[in-house]
C-alpha cells in the first residue's frame, strides 16, 4: 500500500480546439500548466479556484478520464495513464449539477447498473445498495424514478454511487452546487463522516464556508496552477498581517474611494452596495490604524455601523486569486 | 464467470430499461409492431400491384427487416443517451470490460427485434393469408433470431459512431433507409446494379431474408444453411466493429477529450 | 406575422445538418426505390409516375415529422412553453411550423423528380406543366394545414413520435401515392375519401400524367384541408387549455 493517495507531479494538460471548417483554425488552451500535489491516506484535501481555473481538468486527469498532456500521476500508486483498471476499482466519482444519472430508472435500479459497472460482487449488491440508501436517505424514496427527484435528492444519490465501490479516494466536484443550506449542511456532514472512516476525499467547491469547515488542507488553483496550499489556517495568514474595516456608508463617491487607496498602510479598499447603503471594505496592513484616516476622508458622508475584524479565508482567497490576476489577466480557459 | 455474464445480462437489461426511448406501451405499439406492420402492407399491395413479386416475397422480407428497426435506433440509443443523461463518464470510470458492458446492451434489442419479427410475421401472414409450412418454423425461428443479433451488433456499431459524429440520428436514419433499399427485401437484389448488391451483402438482414424465403417455400433448412451462417458471420463482424471502434474512441477520447464526459 | 413564423421556422430546421442531410439522402433512397420497383414489374412507361408518387411521399413525410417534430423539438428546447404564452391564438403560432414544413416538402418533391432525371433519366414530360405547377403548391398548402391537426393532437400527447413513427406508411398507403387506391380492400375507400391527402396525390398525379382533371380533387383537396384547418385551430384552444390542466406542455 502507497503511503500517498494522491501524487501529482507536474500535471498539464492543453485542449485542442478547431474552429472553422473551410479554413480549421487551430487553438491551444492550456487548462493546466503544471501541477504538484500530495494527498495522503485518509485525508480531506479542498481544491480551490475560480471557475475555468483548472479544478475539473485536474480532476479528470486524476480519475483516468482525460490522459495528461505532461506530467504523471498516481493513485494509490498507481499510475493514471497506465494502469487505469487498478485505478478505478480504487476511486469514485461524483459531481455537482443534477445530470449523471439514469432518469427513467428508480434510485435503485441506477445503483444496481452501478454495482454492477463498478464490480461489486452479486451476492452483496443488494445488501451494499440497501445501506447505501440509508446513508443518503434515499429509503422510502428508491424505487420512484429519478426524474421526479429535486436536486438534493439527485445529488445524494450521486454520492451513494460513487461509494457503491468503496473506493479508497472519492473525487467530490462541486457537490454542493445549487443545493439548499439545509442539504448542504447535511452534505456535509455525510462527507465529514465518509473522511472519519478513512476515504480519502479531494472535494472542490466554491463555499469558502464548507471548505474551511471540511477541509484538513487546501490548494488555491487559479490560471491553471497551484497558487496556495496549506491548511485553512495557514492560508488565512495570505491575508495576515492585515486587518479588515468594514463601513457602512450613505453617499460615498468614486473620488473618495480613490482617495482612501492612497491612504498610508491601505492594501486594498472595495464598495458593495447593500440595500440602501454602501459597504466600503477596507484591508490594511495590522500595524496600521488606518480607521481615524478612514473616517476623516469619508468627512460629510452620513455613516453608518464601523467595524473591525481578522480576516477570513475568504479574504485570503480572494487576495490570492486578484494576485494571480494581477500577473496577467486570466484567460477564458475551458473548465 | 458468472460476474461476467451477470455484467452482460443484468447490465443490458437495466441499461435497456435506461436508454431506451420506446419502452412505454403506445411507443412500443406503436412504432414497433403497428409500424413494421404497415410497412409491409405498403410493399405488398405496392408488389401485388406491379406484379414484382408474390406476397411471400415481401412478407418475408418485410417480417425479417421489421426486426432491424428496434435493433437500429435501439443500439444507437444505447450509447447515444448516455450523452443526453450525462452518464457517460461514469459508465466509462468501470473498471470492468468495456466489450462486455457494451455488447451487453445489444442483446436485449435483439430478442426485442426477434419478437417484433415474429409477430409482424404472424399477423401479417394471417391477414394476407400466407401459409408457412410448419416445418419450417423451427429454422425461420432460427433465421430471424440471427437476423435480429446481427441487427443489434449493427446497431451498436451505429451507436459508436454516434458517439463520436454529434447527429446520431442521421446516421441512423441512413442505416434505416440503406436498410430499406439494399438487402433485398423490397427491391428484388437481381434489380440492383452490382455495386450496390454488394453492399447489401454485409448489411444485415439480406443474408437472413433470403434464407427465410427458401425456408417459407419449403425448401428445407438444408438450403437455407448457408445463408444462416453467413447472417451469423456478419453479425459477428459488427460486433468485433463495434467492440473495436468504442475502444478507439474510447481512447481517442481520453488524448484529446472528443467525448464530452461529464 | 405568418411570414415572418414560416421563415424563421424553415431557418431553424435549415440550420440542422441533420434536416439537411436527411433532405438530402431520403429523396434519392425514395426515388431509387420507386425507380427500381417499377423497372421490376416491367412498367418503365410509368416511371413519371413512380417519381411524382415517391416524391408526394416525402411530402408527407416532411409534414408528418415535421409538424410531429416541431411540437417535440419545441418541448426539448423549452421553447413550447415560450411560444404557448405568446399573446396571440396559438394556432396562428402552430401554423407557421406546418407551413414551414410544407415547405421543406417541396423541396423534397423536387429533389425527388431531379435526382429521379438524373440518375435514371426519367423523362420530366409533364401532360400539363402549369396544371402541375398549381397542383403542387397547392396540396403542399393542404397537407401543411391537415399537419397543423396532426401538431394540435401532438401538443397534448408526450408520445407524440408514436402517432408519427406509424403513421408514414399507412397514409402512403391508402391515399394512394404509389399504390393505386382500387388496389387496396374496399373498405379503406371511406378513409381515402376524407383524407386531403388522398385529393393532392390525385390533383399532382393528374396533372403529370393527364390522367383526368385536375381542379376538382385540387378544390376538394383544399376544402378538406380547410376544414382541418378550422378544426386544428379549435382543437389548439381547446388542446392548449387542456394541457395547461393536464401539464404535459413542459418538458416530460
Amino acid at each position: 500500500m502507497s503511503e500517498h493517495a494522491i501524487e501529482a507531479v507536474g500535471l498539464r494538460r492543453t485542449y485542442r480546439s478547431r474552429t472553422g471548417w473551410l479554413r480549421p483554425q487551430r487553438r491551444e488552451v492550456e487548462a493546466v500548466r503544471g501541477v504538484d500535489l500530495t494527498v495522503g491516506n485518509g485525508e480531506l484535501f479542498g481544491l480551490l479556484g475560480p471557475n475555468g481555473a483548472g479544478k475539473t481538468t485536474t480532476i479528470k486527469m486524476l480519475n483516468t478520464l482525460l490522459v495528461p498532456s505532461g506530467g504523471s500521476a498516481r493513485i494509490c500508486g498507481y499510475d493514471v495513464v497506465t494502469r487505469t483498471r487498478e485505478v478505478r476499482r480504487r476511486i469514485g466519482y461524483v459531481f455537482g449539477g443534477d445530470r449523471g444519472l439514469y432518469d427513467r430508472l428508480s434510485a435503485r435500479d441506477n445503483l444496481r447498473y452501478f454495482a454492477e459497472l463498478y464490480g461489486v460482487p452479486g451476492r452483496e449488491q443488494r445488501r451494499r445498495i440497501g445501506e447505501l440508501l440509508e446513508l443518503v436517505r434515499l429509503d422510502g424514496r428508491d424505487d420512484d424514478r429519478v426524474e421526479g427527484y429535486s436536486r438534493g435528492m439527485r445529488q445524494r444519490l450521486h454520492i451513494a454511487r460513487g461509494l457503491l465501490h468503496r473506493p479508497r479516494v472519492l473525487f467530490l466536484d462541486e457537490p454542493s452546487i445549487g443545493v439548499d443550506p439545509v442539504a448542504a449542511r447535511e452534505l456535509r456532514q455525510t462527507v465529514a463522516d465518509l473522511a472519519a472512516t478513512g476515504t480519502t476525499v479531494l472535494l472542490t467547491t466554491h463555499y469558502m464556508a464548507e471548505a474551511d469547515e471540511l477541509c484538513g488542507r487546501i490548494a488555491v488553483i487559479a490560471n491553471g496552477r497551484i497558487q496556495a496550499l496549506g491548511t485553512p489556517a495557514e492560508l488565512r495568514r495570505h491575508a495576515d498581517g492585515r486587518r479588515v474595516l468594514e463601513v457602512e456608508a450613505y453617499g460615498v463617491t468614486d473620488r473618495q474611494l480613490a482617495a482612501i487607496r492612497t491612504l498610508p498602510g491601505v492594501r486594498e479598499a472595495s464598495m458593495d452596495v447593500v440595500g440602501a447603503a454602501q459597504v466600503l471594505g477596507v484591508q490594511s496592513d495590522a500595524g496600521y490604524d488606518v480607521q481615524a484616516d478612514v473616517l476623516r476622508a469619508l468627512d460629510g458622508v452620513r455613516l453608518g455601523r464601523v467595524t473591525a475584524r481578522q480576516p477570513t479565508l475568504e479574504d485570503a482567497y480572494v487576495a490570492i486569486v486578484n494576485r494571480v490576476a494581477e500577473e496577467r489577466p486570466i484567460e477564458a480557459v475551458a473548465a | 464467470m458468472t460476474a461476467l455474464l451477470r455484467l452482460i445480462g443484468t447490465g443490458g437489461v437495466i441499461a435497456y430499461r435506461a436508454l431506451f426511448n420506446w419502452t412505454t406501451p403506445a411507443m412500443f405499439v406503436g412504432t414497433l409492431l403497428v409500424g413494421p406492420l404497415f410497412q409491409l402492407f405498403f410493399f405488398a399491395y405496392l408488389g401485388r400491384q406491379l406484379g414484382v413479386a408474390d406476397d411471400r416475397f415481401y412478407i418475408v422480407g418485410n417480417a425479417v427487416l421489421a426486426a432491424s428497426v428496434a435493433c437500429v435506433f435501439g443500439g444507437t440509443m444505447a450509447v447515444s443517451n448516455e450523452r443526453r443523461f450525462g452518464t457517460l463518464g461514469h459508465v466509462l470510470l468501470s473498471p470492468r470490460s468495456r466489450t462486455a458492458i457494451f455488447l451487453g446492451r445489444a442483446l436485449p434489442y435483439a430478442l426485442n427485434g426477434l419478437l417484433i419479427a415474429v409477430s409482424t410475421l404472424t399477423v401479417s401472414s394471417l391477414l394476407l393469408g400466407l401459409r408457412i409450412p410448419v416445418t419450417a418454423l423451427p429454422g425461420l425461428l432460427l433465421m430471424l433470431a440471427a437476423a435480429a443479433l446481427a441487427c443489434g451488433f449493427f446497431g451498436l456499431t451505429l451507436g459508436a459512431i454516434g458517439l463520436r459524429f454529434r447527429d446520431v440520428w442521421l446516421v441512423s436514419n441512413v442505416a434505416v433507409a440503406l436498410l430499406l433499399l439494399l438487402t433485398g427485401v423490397n427491391v428484388p437484389a437481381a434489380g440492383l446494379p452490382a455495386g450496390l448488391r454488394a453492399v447489401g451483402g454485409v448489411l444485415p438482414i439480406t443474408h437472413a431474408a433470403e434464407g427465410a424465403r427458401r425456408l417459407v417455400a419449403g425448401d428445407g433448412f438444408g438450403a437455407a444453411a448457408p445463408a444462416l451462417a453467413a447472417e451469423l458471420a456478419i453479425g459477428l463482424g459488427y460486433a468485433i466493429l463495434a467492440a473495436a471502434l468504442l475502444k478507439l474512441f474510447e481512447t481517442e477520447s481520453r488524448r484529446q477529450a472528443t467525448l464530452e464526459t461529464v | 406575422m405568418l411570414a415572418v413564423g414560416a421563415l424563421l421556422h424553415a431557418k431553424q430546421l435549415s440550420r440542422s445538418p441533420f434536416e439537411i442531410t436527411t433532405a438530402l439522402i431520403v429523396p434519392v433512397v425514395q426515388a431509387t426505390l420507386a425507380v427500381y420497383l417499377f423497372r421490376a414489374g416491367g412498367e418503365p412507361g410509368r416511371l413519371l409516375e413512380a417519381a411524382v408518387g415517391a416524391g408526394l411521399m416525402g411530402v408527407w413525410s416532411s409534414v408528418l415529422f415535421g409538424s410531429g417534430g416541431a411540437i417535440q423539438n419545441q418541448r426539448w428546447l423549452g421553447t413550447l412553453e415560450m411560444i404557448m404564452l405568446a399573446p396571440r391564438p396559438p394556432a396562428l403560432v402552430v401554423l407557421p411550423i406546418t407551413l414551414a414544413t410544407a415547405l421543406t416538402g417541396t423541396y423534397a418533391m423536387v429533389a425527388t423528380l431531379v435526382w429521379g432525371r438524373l440518375l435514371y433519366g426519367i423523362p420530366l414530360d409533364f401532360a400539363r406543366p402549369l396544371l402541375f405547377a398549381v397542383a403542387v403548391p397547392g396540396c403542399i398548402l393542404g397537407l401543411g394545414m391537415f399537419g397543423l391537426l396532426l401538431a394540435s393532437t401532438f401538443v397534448l400527447l408526450r408520445n407524440a413520435n408514436a402517432l408519427t413513427n406509424t403513421l408514414e406508411y399507412p397514409i402512403w398507403l391508402v391515399s394512394g401515392m404509389l399504390v393505386p387506391i382500387t388496389a387496396l380492400p374496399a373498405w379503406t375507400g371511406p378513409v381515402a375519401a376524407v383524407l386531403p391527402t388522398t385529393w393532392g396525390a390525385r390533383a399532382v398525379r393528374e396533372a403529370a400524367t393527364g390522367s383526368g382533371p385536375v381542379w376538382p380533387s385540387l378544390g376538394i383537396c383544399l376544402a378538406i384541408s380547410l376544414a382541418c384547418l378550422a378544426l386544428g385551430a379549435l382543437m389548439m384552444t381547446h388542446v392548449e387549455r387542456r394541457a395547461r390542466a393536464a401539464a404535459t406542455l413542459a418538458l416530460a
